[in-house]
């Protein structure tokens, strides 16, 4: 059997609405995405950023984010990520997200190890309210293209997942690391 | 001749008469220190410039569109353009200054009522009196320039705070400003006039209602749902302003009524009929509003103004509670029956005929609502009105619920709500006892359900056993910090051998519940900083009990030094905490105060390790607490619900021309370390907030012990709650003498091995690495006229 036959594919674009009901920015909302689609954007970036915050400690969420980071993806672990991130052996750098909100919007910040910013920033596992507060910084004031991978509708990210039950949220993070694992 | 104020006639003129209203005696033109009294909206501007350079505004929206003119709605998204011209980030700052405005209205509105009221009762010439000190209105002495000596002298004050704000509000109109830089400077000289604000309102309140006086270890205070003896009539006032529940109190104190009625406050009216008068009780923050009302326990529900719920006439009607509105800022569409007989009044309102009234005869007000308690009491209690359903009902209700999760997405904290249902079905209800913390009370969830489930009434039944055991102390409001204090604690604060101070401010919007807040404190109180709070917060810090039952207000002393705990009071007592950095920039260092913001503030950021923590800050009125106070050099943490502020200000680090001031003792450029680093930013949570105080009271002025003491907590911080050394903080070593003691080997290994700085191994010296050295004379300054050489 293959790995690809292994990953069962799910459906992510289903209840794309945001997940604070009124959260409504404006007339551009992200548009839903499938695993697959954002693993390959993720995969073909030139220099991704995985951004990782608080919700981040649950076994099975923690388990995929660290397999994730073993592909080589950089990690900024925003609120107290790093307590669980820290010590996986992965390139992860602590930063505060209000303030990595803005830094990405810079284009002089030269990220997170000095060797340059991103063009593409992924959103996982933050509290939903105060991801949606940074990623609408990044939608109104930056060129970096966003993708929320989190079980949570942002409607400021460019693509992202709709609002998905816990195993819909798993099996997309399979998907997304079997794309990761193609590349 | 002393020429007095007053009303005079000339003998032998008929028909003339010389009315002399204010007397200004001779040289107090010369009082002014500085450039800057009463300054206009653009007088501060360069100052405000420095701060924005620096710590650049961050925009958050919550919205990209605008509409707030006909033109709209304007699409905003990606910064475009609206009609008018205006951008989002220029939308995004005028937001910034309206939110402060409307913060700063309130508390000088406030002000203004009470001024109003004081005046009336005790007139112009009453003194004021805030205790020990002689720098008695530091605010008001630092923008006004003028050194007020009785309540009267604030008149001024107000009309200008009340002229400026109208200037500023007028600068938000279509067509008028579109720089979002200007709008900063706005938005930050806005939050200067709410400290000022605040300031007269505490002031002229402590001056003549015998608030406690700049006092070290005022009384304590019960607080909390459960202190009240629901077999009593019940009085709860809610809201901020102490004029009507004095009234009460002084009636009830006549009519020894104390033994035969409980009365409470809700928000900070709370804390201020506790410092008029030791007997009332404190129930808690806002967020404890709705959710006392459908106890059904107050038989008598006063509002007076901000804070108080939209909605308080319609669920207290609910309930049959009457409710008196005192205020001409929160009418309900009531009736005014002001000038009606407390009798009728009371028969009205008693027997179901109307719900409520407004009355603004104060002295009417005192009189009526305790007799009228008296009468709806045994009436309601009879009755057994609440909202809360009965074991059985509950039953139902949790049983009825589908796990469709609105109510999760409908709430503020995204509450589990629906797993507690489910529990609750099995007989498990614990978990309602933990969302009784989280939950901040709105009662959004009680419109999302589907099926019609009253969430908010089903969470607070199931959360009983915690409610009736919620009793804590708070210390009584203390008002202003003392010189005396001052002058004992000004130097180890300005060389940082008392690590900081921290503010514990603001509201009850926290991430996570009210706890954080009690260990926030407990944390950095074992660690020698000197805690100011005020307000809600203040009140929440007094809710948990250790395992001797006692709270942390019982455990620490009151006194302005390190390793204490002080509560400045209600709201406008914010004014106080923001006023000490100015008394240790005019009595420890003795820098002049008067109309002189800018030296003073430039002081305040370089040299006094303050930082404020707004960890569950929600009000307008926070918004401009928090950017008076960075106008004055203070930076400030918010909780993750301060991004929906959608305006920060955030230091670049990584930007090293960003970090460069002067040394004033010749002018010369020095390029320090990043400190403070940001004026507002927020955390996600606990643990990432703990080590950001720590380096937020970095000051580019510590001394080597001091600023050894402060990068001891700031790693062991980072350490115990992050699990990590923090990344920057070799950032902030000038030399060894700078690294703590007792990792001093340890660090010098890892400054040598992974960034690269020489050791002298033999000495145990750095040789190389620093970005400057210690220099105990540096005098950092970000004002060029400041400089000696330049001044020459």
């Amino acid at each position: 059997m293959t790995r690809d036959a292994a990953v069962k594919t799910v459906d992510t674009t289903r209840r794309a609405v945001p997940f604070d009901t009124a959260n409504i920015p404006g007339p551009k909302m992200a548009k839903p995405m499938m695993p697959q689609v954002a693993g390959r954007m993720i995969a073909r970036a030139r220099r991704p950023l995985l951004i990782v915050g608080s919700e981040v400690h649950d076994g099975d969420v923690l388990e995929k984010v660290i397999t994730i980071g073993k592909t080589g993806i950089q990690i900024a672990a925003v609120g107290n990520a790093y307590k669980s991130l820290g010590d996986k052996g992965l390139d992860v750098h602590y930063m505060n997200m209000h303030a990595l909100s803005y830094y990405l919007c810079d284009p002089k910040w030269q990220g997170l190890d000095g060797k340059g910013g991103y063009d593409l920033v992924t959103f996982l596992g933050i509290t939903y309210y105060y991801a949606s507060q940074a990623i609408s910084a990044l939608k109104n004031f930056s060129k970096t293209k966003v993708l929320s991978i989190d079980k949570y509708y942002h409607p400021n990210a460019d693509m992202s997942f709709g609002n998905l039950k816990n195993d819909i949220f798993i099996a997309a993070l399979d998907e997304i690391i079997a794309e990761l694992q193609k590349e | 001749m002393a020429i007095k104020k007053g009303k005079f006639v000339i003998e032998g003129l008929e028909n003339v008469q010389i009315n002399i209203g204010k007397v200004i005696e001779e040289g107090a033109e010369r009082l002014i220190e500085g450039p800057t009294p009463k300054p206009g909206i653009t007088s501060l501007r360069s100052w405000d410039y420095r701060i924005i350079d620096r710590y650049h505004p961050v925009y958050t929206p919550t919205s990209d569109m605008c509409d707030y003119c006909t033109y709209g709605k304007c699409d905003l998204t990606g910064n475009k353009e609206g009609a008018c011209g205006i951008d989002l980030e220029g939308q995004s700052a005028r937001q910034a200054l309206m939110t402060s405005i409307m913060g700063a209205a309130c508390h000088s509105a406030h002000g203004r009522h009470l001024l109003h009221y004081l005046i009336k009762r005790y007139g112009e010439d009453h003194p004021i009196d805030v205790g020990p000190s002689n720098l008695k209105a530091p605010l008001t002495e630092t923008i006004m320039g003028i050194q007020p000596e009785t309540i009267g002298d604030f008149l001024p004050v107000l009309a200008y705070v009340e002229e400026q704000l109208t200037q500023l509000t007028a600068s938000a109109n279509t067509g008028q400003e579109g720089s979002a830089r200007d709008f900063e400077s706005k938005a930050l000289h806005a939050g200067m006039l709410d400290l000022l604000g605040m300031e007269v309102a505490d002031i002229i309140q402590i001056s003549c209602m015998g608030l406690p006086k700049a006092e070290e270890n005022t009384a304590m205070a019960e607080i909390g749902m459960g202190i009240l003896d629901q077999g009593k009539p019940v009085v709860v006032c809610v809201g901020h302003n102490i004029a009507a529940p004095a009234y009460i109190l002084d009636y009830m104190d006549e009519n020894a009524l104390f033994d035969r009625i409980e009365i409470a406050g809700l928000c900070c009216t709370a804390h201020d009929m506790t410092r008029y008068n030791k007997t009332a009780r404190i129930i808690g923050s806002m967020s404890k509003e709705l959710k006392y009302i459908r106890s059904g326990i107050p038989d008598v529900l006063v509002t007076d103004e901000q804070c108080v719920r939209a909605d308080i006439l319609k669920e207290a009607s609910e309930l049959h509670i009457p409710v008196i509105a005192t205020n001409e800022k929160i009418t309900y569409g009531l009736p005014d029956r002001s000038g009606d007989s407390v009798d009728d009044i009371i028969d009205d309102l008693a027997s179901g005929k109307e719900k409520g009234a407004l009355i603004l005869d104060l002295e009417k007000v005192g009189e009526l609502v305790p007799r009228l308690a008296m009468k709806v009491s045994p009436i309601r209690k009879e009755k057994g009105i609440t909202a809360l359903p009965d074991d059985e009902e509950f039953g139902k209700l949790v049983a009825k619920c589908t796990k469709c999760q609105q109510c999760t997405l409908d709430c503020p904290q995204n509450l589990p709500i629906a797993d507690a249902m489910v529990a609750a079905v099995s007989g498990d209800i614990s978990q309602f006892e933990v969302l009784h913390d989280k939950c901040v009370g709105c009662g959004r969830c009680d419109y999302s359900c589907p099926v019609k489930i009253p969430v908010l009434n089903v969470i607070e039944k199931g959360a009983q056993r915690v409610i009736r055991e919620e009793k804590g102390k708070v210390r009584i409001g203390r008002g202003q910090i003392g010189d005396p204090e001052i002058r004992e604690e000004g130097r180890n604060l300005v060389l940082g051998t008392t690590p900081g101070v921290i503010a514990i401010v603001g509201c009850g919007n926290y991430p996570d519940g009210t706890k954080d807040v009690h260990d926030v404190v407990e944390e950095m109180l074992k660690r020698s900083y000197i805690i100011i709070s005020s307000g809600c917060a203040a009140m929440d810090i007094g809710m948990y009990k250790d395992d001797e039952g006692k709270t942390l207000y019982e455990k620490y002393p009151g006194r302005f030094i390190k390793g204490n705990l002080l509560n400045t009071g209600s709201c406008v007592s914010n004014a106080h905490i923001a006023a000490t950095t100015i008394k240790v920039a005019s009595i420890f260092a003795g820098r002049k105060t008067k109309g002189n913001w800018e030296e003073i503030a430039d002081y305040v950021m370089n040299r006094i390790g303050a930082v404020g923590l707004a960890w569950g800050a929600y009000s307008q009125k926070a918004f401009a607490i928090a950017t008076g106070c960075n106008r004055l050099g203070i930076p400030v943490v918010a909780g993750p619900h301060g991004t929906k502020y959608r305006r920060a200000f955030i230091g670049k680090p990584y930007k090293k021309d960003d970090w460069n001031v002067f040394d004033a003792r010749d002018g010369s450029t020095v390029n320090v370390e990043p400190a403070p680093e940001h004026l507002m930013i927020t955390a996600e949570t606990f643990d990432e907030m703990m080590p950001l105080l720590a380096k937020m009271c970095i000051r580019p002025s510590d001394n080597s012990l001091g600023r050894a003491i402060k990068l001891t907590h700031y790693l062991e911080l980072s350490e115990k709650y992050m699990n990590k050394m923090p990344d920057d903080w070799h950032v902030y070593v000038r030399s060894e003498a700078d690294l703590p003691v007792a990792k001093r080997e340890q660090l010098l290994k890892t400054l040598e091995t992974e960034h690269g700085w020489k050791i002298d191994w033999d000495r145990k010296k750095i040789t190389e690495g620093p970005m400057r050295k210690v220099d105990v004379s540096f005098q950092p300054t970000n004002v060029p006229r400041l400089c000696k050489e330049v001044s020459k």
